[in-house]
């Protein structure tokens, strides 16, 4: 068995079933949806993130990320992505399967309402990574970060997501991730093709970049 | 009505040299095979990711039992999926592309592979690459801010040696196979 | 007759058509040297392309309505000796169209609507730009009403009589018109303003498509009938002789005008969303349209041998010497002429079919219509600007020998920016890119040409800014003594007798077009309300 098993995957590739890498679909109506999520309702649910994303969304440990201003469809589809394991986090994965949709529309819509974090300007050298987000890079096929983070990193349609005032750590940890592959819920490996051909200076340095921005 | 017989003469040229283009494209068009991409198929863009067809462990270059290879892409902002392929020269190869986003153009330079990328539909072009070599597929229509950056490579390599690494690599395999048959 | 009234809006559009262009040419000028890549400080994707996307829309829908609405409105009233029919309506569809410009100008130059002039779903303007956009036509359907008002009353109060060939020009030019931009106008009031607006969730970008090429093909042509006007109303006259044949320019403006409509889609040659033998009858109608211009350059060519030769020129070619060239009319004829060949054939090449797959959307493109839009065409607008400006302010032109120098440098500014650009096109850089990106030795057989390029955009650059000088001077120098300017319209050689209704009159080839626009665009369109489609919501860029 195991020797047509390794028959058909070597020898017959196209009928390898497809695995999406998340489940998301952006379809009018779920946009809507989420756009309709419910301020208020968010802001009661998200009572029992503070102890980690902070009181008004702005997490105070490296680790953790800030949530505050990031846009809807982004935190959405993290939520959703946690809840069916396409985003792998114990804590994360527990905390998504007890929301409703509609507690993560609403959830979204809330954090998408508070203003984001305001952090002071790096000591460190950000030369690297300001090259990578304003030209990208030619020889690696890198478009520079803003085109799809948006030249004050704040994001953009569909669901790319602010970056501007995130936690260093986060930031660095999350490329790290899509480095090593350990994070994969973004379609066609997009962002990990992407930190695959990011040096661990140029991540390092794209953390302290995307915290000071504003 | 008046008409100067010398420009009547000039019309009947005019005319002429229009029928001649004329011939030569419907000719080509009817008799040898050489027609703009025809293939009208929608799909959902939205959902691409979730297809059989176009989902990411199905992207690429596979060659069909018959032979015939069929190469199938993304594009989305800012890069075409696989950024890197390989494929033989003097073959014809079907690339069958669709969107994730947005309009794109896709060519190979100074090649005839070529089309628009329209979301809700598939394009499909056939193409053969008669050189060997390294050549940049480039998106042709603006896409947003980061189009400049939006371009992959297609490596063409000689016939033989395609031909020659596909052997090789079906030999390993039946020989894993064989060697795992004598194992168990 | 008092013709203030025409002259004034003949002035106010043309004002605003010029002013759209020099501002343009500006930016032009910027985008050039971006996308050089020699200067780091203009290094700017955003504010390239927010640029290319007001230069677009000013320099192909501003300076071009404008001008032809205003040429329009003073040929109407100059040439059937009557008055303006409802000036307070013409002059309502210039403040609409006017407001409509600077309702889009606003987005444009904030960077909101940086969409290119071509606007294409599912990337998304703010939609003040779309409505604004909408404005402007609306404004020019107003022109267009107007003129077939104008002919058809002269009609009715001159029985069996031929309508004078610049007015018979000028009307079958607001007919194409109203049948070109149905196209655009439906794309843009049942798509892309209520997917803007957030009525309509989703649209359809291969619809989309499909209805913009239904304009974005007869559209040059309702650029380039003005041109062609001048070619036989003033040339011959300015020359010092005669019209060639007055029937066969009638009959190269109606085959323009009925074919210029059903082809659009050797814009989508390379599209999914149609299948080939509607790109191949579309191609087949595009190699008939040749036909209308190979006409009109040897009846213009025609014309000014005679003129030349009863001017004293002796030989195969000794007329071309004695033509005179210190007249700004005939100097543009012959700038325009030479770009035309060149332009002409790039656009042969374009139409070919298969063949498209080689230049589609490199630059190749913008350089084609740069060469014959910017190049063939404009150039005439300068010299009907020329012409007339002196009638419309009564005063002489500023200086007829910088006039000359302006339209010299034009044409050579023209040719040094997009013969390289035609080049790069066929070395395979794309077209509408900011910058050079690709890590690819291709990329390093661009750079001489990028180089060019700013070279003729400067030469360009000075010869608008000339123009626009010349004008300025013509109109506000302090007049010494009366001056009133005349306009002549060439006669024909030979006198047009038993003219036949139908190079007299538009309702036979309305009804022409109508056919060909079913055959060429039904079942393209309707296939989409039968086929499963699938909707885009809007992105941004």
């Amino acid at each position: 068995m195991k020797h047509l098993f390794l028959l058909t995957a070597l020898i017959i590739p196209s009928f390898v079933s497809a695995k999406p890498a998340s489940n998301m679909v952006w379809m009018p109506e779920t946009l809507n949806f989420v756009e309709n999520g419910n301020v208020q309702k968010g802001e009661q649910l998200a009572q029992s993130c503070a102890s980690c994303h902070g009181e008004k969304g702005i997490s105070a440990m490296g680790m953790f990320p800030s949530l505050a201003g990031q846009t809807a469809n982004y935190t959405y589809k993290q939520l959703r992505d946690y809840a069916d394991g396409k985003r792998d986090n114990p804590m994360m994965n527990s905390v998504a399967q007890g929301l409703s949709d509609q507690d993560s529309a609403d959830l979204a819509a809330w954090f998408q309402s508070l203003p984001a974090a305001q952090n002071k300007a790096s000591t460190q050298d950000v030369s690297k990574a300001e090259l990578m987000v304003n030209q990208g890079n030619g020889k690696k096929i890198l478009p520079p970060c803003f085109t799809c983070h948006g030249a004050s990193g704040k994001g953009k349609r569909m669901d790319t997501p602010a970056l501007a005032g995130q936690q260093s750590e986060y930031t660095v940890n999350t490329l790290m991730a899509y480095k090593k592959g350990t994070r994969h819920n973004d379609i066609y490996s997009r962002m990990r093709v992407i930190a695959k051909q990011l040096s661990d200076d140029e991540i390092k340095q794209l953390g302290e970049l995307y915290q000071q921005m504003k | 009505m008046h008409i100067d017989p010398l420009e009547r003469k000039w019309v009947l040229v005019s005319l002429g040299m229009c029928a001649l283009f004329v011939s030569i494209i419907m000719i080509d068009a009817l008799f040898h095979g050489v027609n703009a991409p025809s293939n009208v198929e929608t799909i959902d863009s939205r959902k691409i990711h979730l297809s059989e067809e176009f989902g990411e462990d199905n992207l690429g270059v596979q060659v069909a039992e018959n032979g015939e290879i069929t190469v199938r892409m993304v594009a989305g902002r800012y890069a075409f999926f696989p950024k890197e392929i390989t494929i033989p020269a003097e073959t014809k190869i079907t690339f069958r592309w669709v969107s994730m986003d947005v309009l794109h153009g896709v060519h190979m330079p100074m090649t005839n592979m070529s089309t628009m990328i329209v979301p809700g539909y598939v394009s499909q072009v056939e193409s053969s690459f008669p050189r060997p070599g390294e050549y940049p597929m480039l998106c042709n229509e603006y896409c947003g801010l980061g189009h400049d950056h939006m371009w992959s490579k297609v490596s063409v390599i000689d016939k033989e040696e395609w031909d020659a690494s596909r052997a090789a690599s079906k030999t390993v395999t039946s020989d894993t196979i064989d060697e795992e048959q004598n194992n168990e | 007759m008092n013709d203030s009234t025409a002259k004034n809006l003949a002035l106010s559009h043309m004002w605003v058509a010029f002013s759209a262009f020099i501002l343009a040419c500006f930016m032009g000028e910027y985008q050039v040297l971006e996308r050089s890549g020699l200067f780091d400080s203009l290094s700017s994707p955003s504010v390239y392309f927010a640029s290319v996307s007001t230069h677009g829309v000013l320099m192909a829908f501003v300076l071009t309505t404008f001008f032809i609405m205003g040429f329009g409105y003073y040929t109407a009233s100059h040439s059937l000796k009557v008055p303006v029919w409802n000036p307070k309506l013409a002059w309502f569809g210039f403040g609409l169209a006017l407001t409509g410009v600077v309702m889009a100008a606003i987005p444009l130059l904030t960077g909101l609507a940086s969409v290119l002039y071509t606007f294409y779903p599912p990337v998304q303007a703010h939609v003040a730009f779309y409505i604004g956009a909408t404005l402007l036509v609306i404004g020019s359907w107003v022109w267009c009403a107007i003129m077939v008002v104008m002919f058809y009353q002269w009609k009715q109060a001159n029985p069996g009589k031929t309508v004078p060939l610049a007015m018979f020009a000028t009307t079958a030019n607001a007919f194409l018109w109203l049948w070109t931009s149905t196209g655009v106008a439906l794309e843009v009031l049942f798509q892309l303003i209520p997917w803007a607006l957030g009525w309509m969730d989703t649209l359809d970008p291969g619809l989309a498509r499909t209805l913009f090429a239904w304009t974005l093909h007869p559209i040059v042509y309702f650029w380039l009938i003005p041109a062609y006007t001048a070619f036989y109303v003033f040339v011959p006259k300015q020359a010092g002789a005669y019209l060639f044949s007055e029937e066969a320019a009638r009959m190269a403006f109606i085959v323009l005008v009925v074919f210029s409509l059903p082809i659009g889609f050797h814009h989508l040659y390379m599209d999914p969303e149609q299948a080939k033998g509607w790109k191949l009858l579309h191609g087949l109608g595009t190699f008939i349209v040749t036909l209308p211009t190979l006409v009109t350059g040897f009846t213009v060519i025609a014309s000014l041998e005679i003129a030349g030769r009863l001017r004293g020129g002796k030989g195969l070619f000794g007329w071309i010497g004695t033509l005179p060239w210190g007249n700004p009319m005939v100097l543009s004829v012959i700038l325009s002429l030479l770009m035309l060949i060149f332009g002409g054939f790039g656009g042969i090449v374009n139409a070919s079919y298969a063949m498209n797959a080689m230049i589609h959307n490199t630059a190749w493109v913008p350089g084609h219509f740069h060469l014959i839009f910017a190049g063939t065409t404009i150039i005439m607008y300068f010299a009907i600007a020329y012409y007339l400006w002196p009638v419309l302010v009564k005063k002489p032109l500023f200086s007829k020998s910088l006039a000359l120098v302006q339209l010299w440098t034009w044409f050579i500014g023209m040719s040094i920016m997009t013969t390289p650009w035609h080049v790069l096109g066929l070395l395979g850089q794309p077209r509408r890119i900011s910058s050079v990106q690709y890590n690819n030795l291709l990329t390093l057989s661009w750079e001489p040409y990028e180089l060019l390029m700013i070279l003729g955009g400067l030469v360009l650059l000075g010869s608008a800014c000339l123009f626009f000088y010349l004008l300025i001077k013509t109109q506000f120098s302090a007049s010494t003594e009366p001056f009133e300017g005349i306009v002549e319209y060439a006669e024909p050689l030979h006198e047009v007798k038993d003219l036949p209704e139908y190079l007299n009159d538009f309702k036979l080839w309305n009804k022409v077009i109508g056919v060909l626009m079913l055959i060429s665009f039904g079942i393209p369109i309707l296939q989409f309300f039968f086929m499963d489609t699938y909707g885009s919501s809007g992105w941004g860029y």
